[in-house]
């Protein structure tokens, strides 16, 4: 597998909030706003419901990045659970780093429902920043 | 606010600790005290409730060895209300894993008085066994006391790792800490931490003393020593999980793993004979048994915050790999983010059952 951004498509898992991001996601589709195809989406009611071990399950099982998507901040539908997200992912991050993985193929968004052309741009700028790191070093990886 | 109880002096540290829980026991402040006590044959301590003040006989908090987090048996113990009042007498790891629990709604305290003591850290149960066979002839208590002594003269290289880390080792989040690092006597003292802990020393004849100049000296001492030794990476992180066999030691000793059903349970996570076959197809090869690192890091993600580095999960692990360690670089880590310091008070937060609004900016966006 070459590490040149040519031949190289990554596999994104992107965990996406009901009510904001991918109704956000949703949008881009009916608007027919191009993005590319490396993003495959689970939805959850909510990103403050996103237990970190299905995230650190995909990096292990070789998916070149995790997109977590949720409401802005203010804007949750449950409150704040976004904000709950957000030190769970800190402390992910921190914890993946420290475990000598790559915290920076975890990415935290907020996307509105009305952010549909914000949320197609968000996949091609992951995309290509994933391209660029590479494809998960884990994905061959049977020892772990 | 540090007391000096009349009468509790006592030949030796343990004699004054034994007294001070007798006059606790009779002034009916409290109606029972959980306690590490020596057995008969003297080979070994564990946790004793103890409701009659007669049998405070043997009673050993000192001893270099550490069966289980007494904050589960504090967990255990009031599961249910009950009208007694307890005193537990814990590790300040003990106790900070029992502030924890509280928060976490594990531990009903309305009737809990928490008394932590100075600790001068334990053996490997193996080693201590094996040090107290080799030490004949100064008895069980002089096996403790002797340790004690060698603590105050610095030596402490064989001990567990998780207590040469350890730099909360004095009891001060306890309702009262047993005070002795630092008494030129045999005599003990009374840190009063908390209203609660003044309403156990009522009635007990004592006065208040200024602070123990001495006792700060020696114990920043330690603690910068200690400071030392504490590491801030871990080399190899995954050379360590290739030799866990994911036997669940860890967890089940670990007190902050409270969950009744634990979402690391093998039926919860859905190995099957065609599962393994699929994922092995998918990599060409799969390690059995799978996911030892997936095991680890879930697991860190879901305690590392409140980790108060006592080490239990290092003595329980068959395969010797050195859990203290790794769990203290990765609780630390966790704990900086929000300043957080497990144990440390009632009052914090548990970090991720709260939030501020304007923190944590970094994390929203990759820095390219």
């Amino acid at each position: 597998m070459g590490k040149n951004s040519v031949d190289f498509e990554p596999k994104i898992i992107a965990f996406l909030c009901n009510w904001c991001a991918y109704a956000g996601a949703d949008l881009a589709g009916t608007s027919r706003t191009q993005y590319p195809s490396n993003i495959r989406i689970i939805k959850l009611m909510c990103t403050g419901a996103l237990d970190p071990t299905y995230v650190i399950k995909v990096l292990l099982e070789g998916a070149d990045g995790v997109l977590i998507g949720g409401c802005h901040p203010g804007d949750c539908h449950y409150i704040n659970g976004n904000y709950k997200a957000r030190r769970r992912v800190a402390i992910l991050k921190s914890s993946l780093e420290t475990a000598g993985l790559e915290s920076e193929r975890v990415w935290l968004r907020w996307i509105s429902a009305s952010e549909g052309v914000y949320f197609a741009e968000t996949v091609k700028e992951m995309v290509e920043h994933i391209k660029k790191l590479g494809p998960n070093p884990l994905k061959m990886e049977w020892a772990i | 606010m540090v007391w000096k109880i009349q009468g509790v002096e006592g030949e030796n540290y343990l004699e004054s600790i034994k007294n001070f829980l007798n006059q606790l026991l009779k002034s009916k402040n409290v109606d029972a005290v959980l306690v590490p006590k020596r057995f008969p044959d003297g080979n070994n301590t564990a946790q004793v409730l103890i409701t009659d003040p007669g049998k405070l006989d043997d009673i050993d908090p000192l001893a270099p060895v550490q069966m289980v987090n007494s904050a589960q048996i504090v967990k255990e113990l009031t599961k249910d209300p009950v009208k007694e009042k307890i005193a537990s007498v814990l590790r300040p790891c003990e106790v900070r894993a029992t502030i924890e629990l509280i928060k976490l709604k594990q531990i009903l305290d309305a009737r809990l008085y928490i008394i932590g003591y100075d600790c001068p850290g334990v053996y490997n149960v193996k080693d201590y066994i094996e040090k107290l066979e080799k030490s004949n002839g100064i008895g069980k208590e002089g096996f403790t006391l002797s340790y004690v002594n060698s603590f105050l003269s610095g030596k402490q290289d064989t001990i567990r790792e998780s207590c040469q880390l350890c730099t909360h080792f004095t009891g001060n989040s306890a309702d009262i800490n047993i005070a002795w690092v630092g008494s030129n006597s045999s005599d003990v003292f009374i840190e009063v931490n908390s209203e609660k802990g003044q309403s156990l020393i009522e009635g007990l004849a004592g006065e208040k003393i200024g602070d123990l100049i001495e006792r700060n000296q020696k114990i920043n001492k330690i603690l910068d020593e200690r400071k030392k030794r504490q590491e801030n990476e871990i080399d190899d992180f995954l050379g360590f999980m290739q030799r866990c066999i994911r036997c669940y030691n860890c967890r089940e000793v670990c007190p902050l793993c409270y969950c009744k059903e634990c979402l690391l349970k093998p039926e919860k996570m859905g190995y099957s004979s065609d599962r393994y076959l699929r994922r092995a197809t998918k990599k060409g090869q799969i390690k059995m048994p799978v996911d030892t690192v997936l095991y680890h890091l879930t697991k860190i993600n879901h305690m590392a915050f409140s980790c108060v580095s006592c080490g239990l999960c290092e003595q329980a692990c068959p395969m010797d790999i050195p859990l203290g360690r790794i769990y203290n670089v990765f609780g630390r880590k966790a704990q900086a983010l929000f300043d957080y310091e497990p144990g440390r008070s009632l009052d914090d937060e548990l970090p991720v059952a709260t939030f501020k609004e304007d923190e944590l900016k970094e994390i929203e966006d990759v820095k390219e």
